[in-house]
């Protein structure tokens, strides 16, 4: 038989392995594809940018492999954690772990029921794909950070703490909401809004954070899933575009889904713009410019003009993230600050240097808001205390952020809503969050939040140290940088010629 | 709108008051103190009487900022509305149900 073509070879190792049902309806194998009210009239119409098969795919993913891991090895073997800007740096990591590692594998599993359950042979091959990268990007992340384990606290339970701690409620809920939806609002929610609308704010502050702080793995990483991200983006483009080109009727219910999944994404990454301006000792750039260019510049003024011809509009509640950008940072880490007794990374008063950093990039304002928060929390420091809120937050119950963001165009008032259902109270963030709930208030009223939780009696005990062993922190984990196992570590590496190291984990 | 689903859909919440017993969750906002980032969540008998509220809760709470004075504490509010509690009124006498809000100032813009 002749050589066949690319495009045959596709072919015959993709579509050709699909059939038609013949004594079952197709509804009776594809179950899930038709109770979220979006019609497919012609599932072929999915187009495959890619044309990749099995054996492809796999021969180019096991040399990126090959290339990581040897970068891996020739770090570890070098001592090349030395070579960080600081110990300090790694919080940003320990929050990637703890938040967005088990949030890949949760994506592994979703796709992994598209590549099932979807009709179309086409997307069902896509669906698989994204599902092989995810279940990789899990297992090359943990492989990546745990490097660092040996040397540095906060890295030993992240599974533990992603389904436990009060923070990590924030990704892992937000998750949970797109797995528990139908398989389209699951493409939408993860495959179109994560990975498309908001995949460059996601990603690009830890990768660059990486190459800026002499994380040579973690950027390593960043470069081996780069090529996968933006075939998942791609996967992601079409998902949206066929979708609205199968049925006009399906526009109106997209558009709903890209309002919910726009604000529950945005609200995600607001721990990333804490990251971003904070945590990193060498900044890459602020959170304001990297929403400008990742978000403004590159989604409202570049995709949606584009989408606008199917009839969609940009996300409901956009300019309330607009608005926010020159405080969103600032509240977020300070809230971060007040808390981090109980979380599994530490916090500090940014250094004199940063300080002035953050006036530059926030002329509007830093100084005036936040810069005196800090000066107060470095003369409480210099009194020998330690500022930390004594006490439990008031938590959204959509987002499950500590409510801490304030009015739209007030950022001294905290934004205070509330629906009442079924007879019961519940509190929000923002328009944003309360118009996602009172869409669908059966699905939020189920919200594990970690406050009430806590007050319930289903976290270990009532006492804070109790909370915190039940959470899996350890001494060191949490708090005050200064003065942290880490950082006395980190002086004592670099201090003189010989390496004495603090126990990690107390 | 409510969900969609394969099938039936509902759920109680994991929240609901009886799962408090006797008690209930009362936020408590300090109006225009950026110092304090969000409100605190408080779990408190409904039988408890404000000034004892304010008094084991909110006080001990609030003194997390150095610059807290209780003496200065003023201008009550519940769900945004003005209240005068009276110390020996109790929470549910207020009329303060489960998850609301009750918030102060200290007299600073």
């Amino acid at each position: 038989m002749a050589k066949m073509s690319m495009k045959q070879r596709y072919s015959a190792l993709t579509r050709d392995l699909s059939w038609e049902p013949s004594y079952v309806r197709p509804e009776t194998m594809f179950p899930y594809t038709s109770f979220e009210g979006i019609k497919i009239h012609d599932w072929s119409k999915w187009e495959d940018p890619f044309r990749l098969t099995v054996d492809a795919y796999t021969k180019y993913q096991a040399e990126k492999d090959r290339r990581l891991y040897a970068v891996l090895d020739g770090f570890a073997q070098s001592q090349g954690h030395l070579s960080l800007s600081e110990a300090r740096y790694l919080n940003a990591m320990k929050l990637f772990l703890q938040g967005v590692t088990p949030l890949e594998y949760q994506a592994h599993r979703n796709f992994s029921f598209l590549a099932r359950h979807l009709n179309g042979a086409g997307p069902r091959f896509a669906a698989l794909c994204q599902s092989i990268d995810e279940l990789r990007h899990a297992q090359t992340e943990i492989h990546t950070l745990s490097n660092y384990n040996r040397y540095y606290s906060g890295l030993h339970a992240f599974n533990t703490m992603h389904d436990r701690v009060w923070y990590l409620s924030v990704p892992k809920s937000y998750f949970d909401d797109a797995v528990s939806a139908g398989p389209f609002e699951f493409l939408i929610a993860i495959g179109f809004s994560f990975e498309y609308l908001l995949t460059n704010l996601l990603f690009v502050p830890f990768m660059s954070g990486a190459s800026f702080n002499g994380d040579l793995p973690s950027m390593t990483f960043g470069f081996s899933a780069q090529s996968d991200e933006s075939r998942h983006m791609t996967l992601g483009l079409e998902a949206i575009k066929f979708l609205l080109e199968q049925d006009e009727a399906n526009v109106p219910i997209v558009q709903d889904w890209i309002d919910k999944w726009f604000w529950r994404g945005y609200r995600l990454t607001s721990l990333i713009a804490a990251m971003l301006d904070y945590m990193l000792p060498k900044k890459v750039m602020s959170w304001k410019e990297s929403f400008e260019l990742y978000f403004e510049r590159q989604m409202l003024d570049g995709l949606f003009p584009d989408l606008a011809y199917y009839g969609i509009k940009p996300p409901r509640h956009v300019q309330h993230a607009v608005a926010e950008k020159d405080y969103l940072s600032h509240q977020v880490q300070w809230v971060l600050y007040q808390f981090s007794f109980a979380a599994a990374f530490t916090t500090t008063v940014p250094e004199p240097a940063e300080l002035d950093w953050l006036s530059e990039k926030y002329p509007d304002s830093f100084d005036r808001l936040y810069r005196p928060l800090w000066d107060k929390a470095k003369r409480i420091q210099d009194d020998g205390g330690r500022f930390f809120f004594q006490g439990l937050p008031q938590l959204c119950q959509t987002c499950q952020v500590p409510m801490l963001f304030t009015e739209p165009g007030d950022p001294t008032t905290i934004c205070q809503r509330s629906s009442e259902y079924q007879g019961e109270h519940y509190n929000f963030c923002s328009d944003g969050c309360k118009w996602i709930f009172d869409r669908e208030p059966e699905k939020y009223v189920q919200a594990w939040l970690p406050v009430h939780q806590i007050f319930q009696g289903n976290c270990g005990g009532p006492t804070v140290p109790e909370v915190l062993a039940w959470y899996g922190i350890q001494d060191g984990d949490n708090g005050e940088y200064l003065g942290s196992v880490d950082n006395q570590n980190w002086i004592g590496w670099h201090a003189g010629a010989g390496v004495k190291t603090t126990t990690v984990g107390g | 709108m409510s969900v969609r689903a394969i099938g039936e859909y509902s759920f109680p919440s994991r929240s609901r008051q009886e799962l408090y017993g006797q008690d209930q969750l009362v936020h408590v906002l300090w109006r225009h103190n950026p110092t304090m980032g969000a409100a605190a969540c408080f779990r408190a008998p409904r039988a408890m009487r404000f000034g004892d509220f304010v008094h084991a809760m909110v006080e001990p709470w609030a003194a997390s900022d150095p610059d807290f004075d209780p003496a200065t504490v003023t201008d009550w509010q519940l769900e945004g509305e003005a209240i005068e509690p009276k110390d020996d009124e109790t929470l549910a006498d207020l009329g303060v149900e489960h998850k609301f809000l009750l918030s102060f100032t200290t007299g600073r813009a």
